[in-house]
């Protein structure tokens, strides 16, 4: 012990001197993560600031009607983003509909049921699928999975719900393959990992002891998962969701390939429509005159805020599960 | 062969009404690593046996084994019997949900769900149960009656279970146990985590529980072992060293490596 103290100022003393000689790198590199940090900011702001200076004109010719005109009409330059808006939210909604119980399906398969062995592989390829660039989603979309539906599925379903009050408008023919549901199914097929990959991540978070005591009272593998695990981690497959929401809504290459690029608003989930992402991609070539430039820039804005908020919830959801995990 | 020579060791001298619990030759491994050596006892009903030892000597593995709790995790495994009136539950044809209603187990750290007080209790009842409302609100008031909460949650039934501090927390656990009428009590460590005050509390219900629940403490604590059992079990190494009355083991232990454990020489 007491060799200890002894042995303490002589540490100090030479711990100074190190300090003192590396002050001065020490600033400089303070001063470089710094800057490093400080530029992603720089970088987001001028994003916006861009987006928003681009999207003037557009803004101030066409006001708040911008956002709920359907008409998209570069001949006549009348723009309105409500089409690309309508779009981009229901493809994506549809998606995160198809991709959250399988998702999570696969996730609860993967924690709590799937034999070890299993596990790895089956975990690997569902990441694996995050790895796949979207322009290979879009052209397996385009001339795989658009012409088998055309051919097989959506003439069976319109055929099915003929006549059925409801579902005979979000049914109708005539079947295209490409369009909205088509384009919601490769971004489901797209989303899959990162909702898969968060909710496993989530679910192992929960102390094996509160599984333990729950299968204590006899609850069986179902009931653990519905009732114990799935409430303890609502809050981090919401964030979950959130990031695949974020990512949906702002995937462009894969849904061009298979959405049909109409502007138009159709109560089929079979019509080609289009998306905000979608129409700039296909339409910034094309743009004459700085009123088609400017609404371009505009919807991208939409586009920005819509993201930019959806990620800032999910952002908030996670941080709320951490902190209560670290607790 | 060696069965023999232990079971005749380890034969208590406790003057046993009924065996509840008969553990004959189990042998417990985690994965190839042989976590519990030929452990052969019989513990009564209606009452409370400890089981105490340092670290890593098994008794927590021991209590694991009761309501096999164990085969959530594939590399664990037990050979040997346990009997639980007679009816040997390591059998493969035992059904584990119902084995667990009739053995139930409280945790070393609270573990309430991530639902309301109420729901806590009312949630492994209706797991085996049909019952109306107002019989379910009366088991619900009197499991907290029997696990001495009741006072203090009776006016915040709809809050969280997880509101509640870490003594409240953990009676809410034994309160959920008993209240889907459990025949066995498993209780790992039940009041490690928590002050002395709701230790105290904790050791006051289990002396009252004692007289409707056949219960199994594993304890650090050798005090709390001497205050609460009638029988304690003195593992070390995987192997059941003593087991015996309670007053006995902690005043003329037969083995010498028990009275060095309860010494405190070792461990």
């Amino acid at each position: 012990m007491s060799a200890v103290q002894e042995a303490l100022p002589a540490i100090k003393g030479s711990r100074d001197a190190i300090v003192r000689r590396f002050a001065l790198t020490d600033t400089i590199f303070h001063a470089a993560t710094r800057a490093a940090a400080i530029l992603v900011l720089v970088l987001l702001g001028g994003v916006a600031i861009s987006l928003f200076a681009g999207s003037w004109q557009a803004l101030s010719t066409f006001g708040f009607s911008f956002l709920t005109t359907e008409s998209w009409n570069p001949v006549t330059e009348k723009f309105g983003a409500l089409a690309p808006i309508y779009g981009t939210i229901i493809t994506s909604a549809i998606a995160i509909l198809i991709a959250v119980p399988l998702g999570i399906g696969i996730a609860i398969f993967l924690t709590e049921l799937c034999p070890r062995a299993l596990r790895r592989p089956i975990g690997m390829a569902v990441e694996l699928l995050a790895g796949i660039p979207s322009i290979i989603y879009g052209i397996w979309g385009l001339f795989v999975l658009a012409p088998f539906l055309q051919t097989t599925v959506q003439p069976f379903i319109i055929w099915l719900f003929h006549g059925v009050p409801g579902l005979n408008n979000l049914f109708a023919g005539p079947p295209y393959g490409i369009g909205l549901l088509t384009s919601a199914m490769i971004l489901a097929i797209m989303i899959l990992p990162f909702i898969t990959s968060i909710t496993k991540d989530v679910f192992d978070t929960v102390p094996s002891v509160l599984k333990e005591s729950a299968y204590g009272i006899g609850c069986t593998t179902w009931e653990v998962t519905r009732r114990v695990v799935i409430p303890y981690t609502r809050i981090g497959i919401m964030g979950g969701v959130m990031l695949a929401l974020g990512r949906a809504l702002g995937e462009t290459m894969a849904v061009t390939f298979v959405i049909g690029n109409a502007h138009r608003i159709s109560t089929s989930l079979f019509a080609p429509a289009t998306t905000i992402s979608a129409t700039i991609a296909n339409e910034f070539t094309e743009a004459v005159g700085d009123l088609y430039t400017s609404s371009l820039v505009a919807l991208g804005l939409i586009l920005f805020v819509i993201t930019f908020l959806i990620l800032a919830i999910a952002r908030y959801m996670l941080m709320r599960i951490d902190a209560r995990t670290g607790a | 062969m060696k069965p023999m020579l232990s079971t005749e060791l380890n034969t208590p001298e406790v003057a046993v009404d009924k065996a509840k619990i008969e553990v004959k030759n189990l042998n417990f491994y985690y994965g190839q690593s042989k976590a519990l050596k030929d452990i052969s006892l019989s513990l009564p009903e209606r009452s409370v046996t400890a089981f105490i030892g340092p670290s890593g000597c098994g008794k927590s593995t021991l209590l694991r084994v009761f309501n096999r709790i164990y085969e959530l995790y594939p590399k664990q495994s037990a050979d040997g019997q346990v009997l639980l009136d007679g009816q040997n539950i390591l059998d493969r044809s035992q059904d584990l949900n119902l084995l667990r209603t009739k053995i139930g187990m409280v945790f070393q750290k609270p573990t309430p769900f991530p639902m309301s007080i109420y729901e806590n209790i009312a949630f492994g009842v209706r797991l085996y149960e049909k019952i109306s409302k107002s019989e379910m609100d009366g088991r619900v008031e009197q499991a907290l009656k029997r696990a001495a909460l009741w006072t203090e949650v009776k006016d915040k039934l709809n809050a969280s279970g997880l509101s509640l501090s870490g003594g409240q927390q953990q009676r809410l656990c034994i309160a959920r146990t008993v209240a889907v009428k459990p025949e066995v009590i498993l209780l790992d460590e039940p009041a490690s985590a928590l002050d002395p005050l709701s230790t105290a509390k904790i050791e006051e219900l289990i002396d009252e529980l004692q007289a409707d629940y056949t219960i199994v403490i594993v304890t650090h604590n050798m005090q709390q072992a001497a205050r609460v059992s009638r029988q304690t079990a003195f593992m070390y190494l995987g192997e059941l060293v003593e087991f015996d009355k309670t007053e006995k083991i902690f005043t003329s232990p037969r083995e010498k490596r028990t009275q060095d454990y309860i010494t405190g020489r070792f461990g």
